[in-house]
Formats: C-alpha cells, structure tokens, sequence
C-alpha cells in the first residue's frame, strides 16, 4: 500500500513539475506604462478566450488606480511601482479601462479579438 | 478634478456608510448602546493610516498580487464579524434579557476594518495630491463633498429604517446585512481572480444595458449589495453561499433558546 502511495505521489510531482511550468508559460504577458497620467499604449489587443497577465509600470509619482468594470478590475498602483493583473479568459469585444484617479487622461481599452479575425 | 475626488470618495464611504448605518438601526431596535462606532471609527482610522503607508510593501507580496490577497482577507474577515452580529443580533431578539458582551466587539470590528480598507484608498488618492498646491484645494474639497454625500446617504437609510414597524424595520436590517456581506464576498473573490488564485471562465450573465455600473443606482446598489453586471460562475455561487451561511447562523441562533425541552422533544 505506501509504494502505490509513493508511486502516485511521484506520478503527481512529475506532472507538476511538467505541467505547471506549461501552465505559466501559456500565460501571455503585456507591458503597459502609466506616464503623465496616460497609459502607453491605450490600445491592448489580446486573443479570445484567454489569460492574459497584465504588467503595469507607473512611472508616474503619484499613485493610479487601475479600473475598468467591463473587466472587473480595480487596483491601485503607487508612483515608480508595477503592478500585475490578470484578465481574461475573455470572448470578443472590446472592454474600456481607465485611471480612477485621473479619468479625464488615463483612458485605454482592450479589443479582444477572435482567431480568426486576427489572423485575416 | 473637483468631481472626480467627490465620486471616487463617495464610493469609497458609501460602503462604510451603509454598513454602520445598519449596524446601527440593530443597536437602536436592541436598545443598546451605540458607543462602539467610536471604537470602531477609531480603529479604522489608524489602521487606513497604516494600511495606505504600507500598500507599497504589501502590494510586492506574492508575486506582485499582495494588494488583492490582503484585501480580500480584510473583506472575508468583515463577512465573518457580520456572521457573528447576525448570530447574536437575533439571538438578542429572541433573549431580550440578555445582552451579549461580544456584539458591540463583533460590530466594531467590522466597521472597523471595513473602514481601514476603503479609508486607506482615500489616503493614498489625497496623498498623491499634496504635492501640488492647485490640484490640492479641489482634491480635498471634493473629498469633502463626497464623504458628506456618502455620509448623508447613510443617515438618510438609518432613519428611513427606523420609520419602519419595529418588526419590518429588523427584518430589513438583518436582510441587507445578509446582503452587504454576500457582496464583500463577492469582492473578494473577484480579487482572487484578479491575481490568478482563482480561474474562471467567461461572466455567467451580462446586465450591464439593463443597469450599468457606471450609473448611479449601479453604483448605490454596488455598495449596498455588491451588484456585478457581469459575475463569473464562482462569483454567483459564492454570493449566494454567504447568503445561505448568513441564514444558517440566523436559524440557528433562532434554533437555540427554544431550549432544550423542545430540543429533545
């Protein structure tokens, strides 16, 4: 009985160690900056149905809150910090983001795009 | 930039607001003394101030989603002090004898941290304006304008609850306790999902043309019960878990002093 156990436990690291790193590396990574209150670039395209980790750099000093309800996300991000966020898997449309604390300036979106679509 | 800070502070205290407001209206039906707001006030005060000089730190934790981890601790722990009001709010009800000693402590700590977190997010905003003396005069005076709106808000449902029947009035309170509470959940789990401790697939459904977040009754009902024009499948389900858990403690406080005569009956 504790060899089947030690079996399937080396079954189970063995897939761990083979799969979560396959897992992290699906993950694609999109680097955005906060500077003079505007997001660069204001315009993210990113495939359907699929996570996607955000990295945001504010070069800023002061602090932004990243917010968009389309996405359901909302995190603030202190002056000469990143910050990470994860969106998606997302069907295709397009999802407006903004800085909460400077709306009038800081305004992006995120087309999600099919496929498809992309590849034409 | 005047209107901007009144919205981002009205929303930040409209939660709070609402909250005590409740809290409150329960104390009052019990006819007992509201004095742990103080408490409760002055704890979410230091701990905003701490919170907010320490959100850079905390944000690095975890590989960079330390800011939702922690914050989704602060609200389940409200949700877990609101769990202990409901349980002995109606067990106060039923008992008018006695009074139990942990519920001015239960409602302080979940005012009190309540208030910490979104207290916190107004300092760090304000504080990113002290720098400049021209934005910082409108900055402070809309905050101003938007924690009285929040405020006033709160004061307008505390009396309009208690222009109910008593019996009406209870019920109501204890409902929207229920409902604050599933919301706070519902937030945190968005957090989670936020920094990838989660997974989901798309939104469940998608209200947001019947009723945008972006209005202002999307927004009052944001805070009062969490309203999400597009929630994930866990989102909904652990809403409407808490929802069953908060009526699981109200019927087992109500369970309890029918004594033990009929227990055993």
């Amino acid at each position: 009985m504790p060899k089947l156990i030690e079996r399937k436990l080396i079954i189970l690291f063995l897939v761990a160690t083979v799969a979560l790193p396959m897992v992290h590396a699906a993950t694609p990574e999109i680097v955005l900056e906060i500077r003079n209150h505007l997001f660069e670039p204001d315009i993210i395209r990113i495939p359907a149905n699929t996570k996607v980790k955000l990295v945001i750099f504010n070069l800023d000093s002061t602090p932004e809150e990243f917010e968009s309800y389309e996405l359901n996300r909302e995190k603030v991000i202190m002056g000469g910090r990143k910050a990470v966020i994860f969106i998606g898997p997302l069907s295709a449309g397009e999802y407006p983001f903004f800085g909460e604390f400077n709306p009038q300036t800081a305004v992006g979106k995120v087309i999600v795009e099919d496929e498809n679509d992309a590849a034409e | 930039m005047l209107l901007n800070s009144v919205i981002i502070v009205l929303r930040e205290v409209l939660e709070a607001a609402l909250m005590i407001s409740v809290l409150l209206v329960l104390t009052r039906l019990l006819h007992a003394n509201g004095r742990w707001l103080w408490r409760a006030l002055l704890l979410g005060l230091a701990g905003a101030v701490f919170y907010g000089s320490q959100l850079e730190k905390i944000s690095e934790f975890f590989d960079g989603v330390g800011q939702e981890i922690v914050n989704a601790g602060l609200q389940f722990f409200v949700f877990a002090a609101l769990l202990v009001c409901t349980f002995l709010v109606t067990r106060s009800f039923r008992q008018s004898t006695e009074r139990p000693r942990l519920l001015p402590a239960a409602m302080a700590w979940a005012v009190g941290v309540a208030v910490a977190r979104e207290g916190s997010e107004i300092l760090v905003y304000v504080s990113g304006f002290m720098q400049s003396d021209n934005f910082f005069a409108n900055v402070s005076m809309g905050s101003a304008i938007g924690a009285c709106i929040g405020f006033s808000t709160g004061v307008l449902l505390y009396y309009l609850l208690l222009m109910m029947p008593p019996g009406r009035s209870r019920f109501t309170a204890q409902v929207l306790i229920a409902l604050i509470g599933a919301g706070m959940c519902a937030q945190a789990t968005r957090l989670l999902i936020q920094a990838d401790w989660l997974s989901v697939e798309g939104p469940l459904w998608d209200t947001s043309s019947l009723l945008s977040e972006y209005s202002t009754a999307g927004q009052l009902l944001y805070a009062l019960i969490g309203y999400e024009a597009s929630p994930s499948m866990i989102e909904v389900m652990v809403y409407v878990g808490s929802l069953l858990l908060m009526g699981v403690m109200f019927l087992s406080a109500n369970a309890m002093d029918r004594g033990p005569a009929e227990a055993t009956a």
